[in-house]
């Protein structure tokens, strides 16, 4: 399958590990995902007025049209807003955890499993809201954890807010929310948002901290050295 | 906030003032907020209340300040209402930016994408101030380095 690809400022900066880690999963899974040529800023939630931000996401469907008719977006951020610009739902715009249906859970050959660690799997907002632009996979995240023998935890907090959007206006904000989401969790705190990514990771402490798709790749035995003793010490401090 | 400004408000979001006519006054918005989990007292429904009765709003109210978009207002609200952007419409017309947001429209405007370097750059005397170095070795572990890309078609 060949998806147009929205991949977003931050992937290209300080989220470029999930940028190589979503390139590498559909790789693996043998689709192709090629970037929308010339693409801009969505101007994530910087702008209080709605025609201006929609108009920089209208932009970049302007770019993909013709060329594109799916296009695969992971920051939630750039994902809601390209969903809402795109008004006469002239693309399919979809977040790569609704693409990791059934059948590609099911497609995992696993060379490392998950037992005896434990993973709290950390939505956040935007992928879970609003209504309208929310994913439908809920649930994706526990589900592979579970299916590869790992146990999850952290439930209730796993769609309350880290306060990413507050980190560079008012810090003790995200500080407060992040250690409230840390605190009702356990184990290693798996994201797909890179402004999760940066609040947790900013007030972690010694958790750990990693994207959904790193999880991956390692039970696919990808990126092995590199991943192991992130993923299998983090999840286990918290079991001893 | 003066009240022939809140016309504006509504301007930039999808709103008009009769929209909020329909507020039940449930509150449930205020029991949902992430404000509140930050010992901040506010009341999201007040604030619509104020818009629909064109009553000042003043910037100094938790929830302007800092209402971090999470949506659960909305999720929890009986008519859907989209709180959060009529926070960041409201943010807009009183003129509350960080140096970061500056900074984040400034790398808008030279290359059409957001180039996280410069934006750190711009906004350092706020880092300093507001102690984000301390951060700093950390963030490295994970930022790529990388030369901006200029969009053409901007």
């Amino acid at each position: 399958m060949n998806y147009g690809y929205y991949p977003g400022c931050s992937l290209t900066g300080s989220a470029n590990k999930l940028d190589k880690g979503i390139r590498q999963v559909f790789a693996k899974q043998g689709h192709t995902l090629k970037e929308i040529p010339d693409w801009n800023c969505c101007g994530a939630f910087e702008f209080g007025d709605r025609k201006e931000l929609s108009e920089f996401s209208k932009k970049n469907l302007e770019k993909a049209r013709g060329l594109f008719s799916e296009i695969v977006a992971p920051c939630p951020a750039c994902y809601k807003n390209l969903r809402e610009a795109d008004e006469q739902n002239e693309f399919a715009v979809t977040h790569p955890l609704d693409l990791f249906d059934d059948a590609f859970i099911g497609s995992i050959k696993p060379v490392h499993d998950l037992k005896g660690q434990v993973f709290t799997p950390y939505y956040g907002c935007i992928l879970l809201r609003p209504k309208e632009t929310a994913i439908k996979r809920t649930t994706v995240m526990e589900e592979v954890i579970t299916r590869f023998g790992g146990e999850v935890a952290g439930e209730k907090v796993k769609d309350r807010c880290c306060g990413g959007n507050q980190i560079f206006i008012n810090k003790s904000v995200t500080e407060k929310l992040s250690k409230l989401v840390l605190e009702k969790s356990k184990g290693t705190i798996v994201v797909f948002c890179p402004l999760c990514h940066m609040a947790m990771k900013t007030f972690s402490g010694e958790r750990k901290v990693i994207y959904f798709t790193d999880l991956l790749l390692y039970i696919m035995g990808e990126n092995v050295p590199k991943l192991q003793s992130k993923i299998e010490r983090g999840g286990k401090e918290e079991t001893t | 906030m003066k009240n022939n400004d809140q016309s504006r408000v509504f301007d930039l979001t999808d709103y008009k003032r009769q929209d909020f006519s329909v507020c039940l006054g449930c509150k449930i918005c205020a029991s949902v907020c992430t404000v509140n989990d930050l010992s901040e007292n506010t009341n999201p429904q007040d604030i619509l209340q104020k818009l629909f009765l064109g009553k000042d709003i003043p910037a100094d109210e938790p929830l302007v300040r800092y209402c971090t978009g999470c949506y659960r207002c909305t999720g929890a609200c009986p008519w859907n209402i989209r709180i959060p952007e009529v926070i960041r419409a409201l943010r807009e017309e009183l003129a509350i930016e960080s140096p970061f947001e500056k900074a984040f429209k400034g790398s808008l405007s030279i290359w059409g994408r957001v180039y996280e370097p410069y934006v750190l750059l711009m906004a350092i005397p706020f880092l300093l101030k507001g102690g984000y170095m301390k951060h700093m070795t950390r963030w490295m572990e994970y930022m790529g380095i990388h030369l901006p890309h200029k969009v053409k078609r901007a």
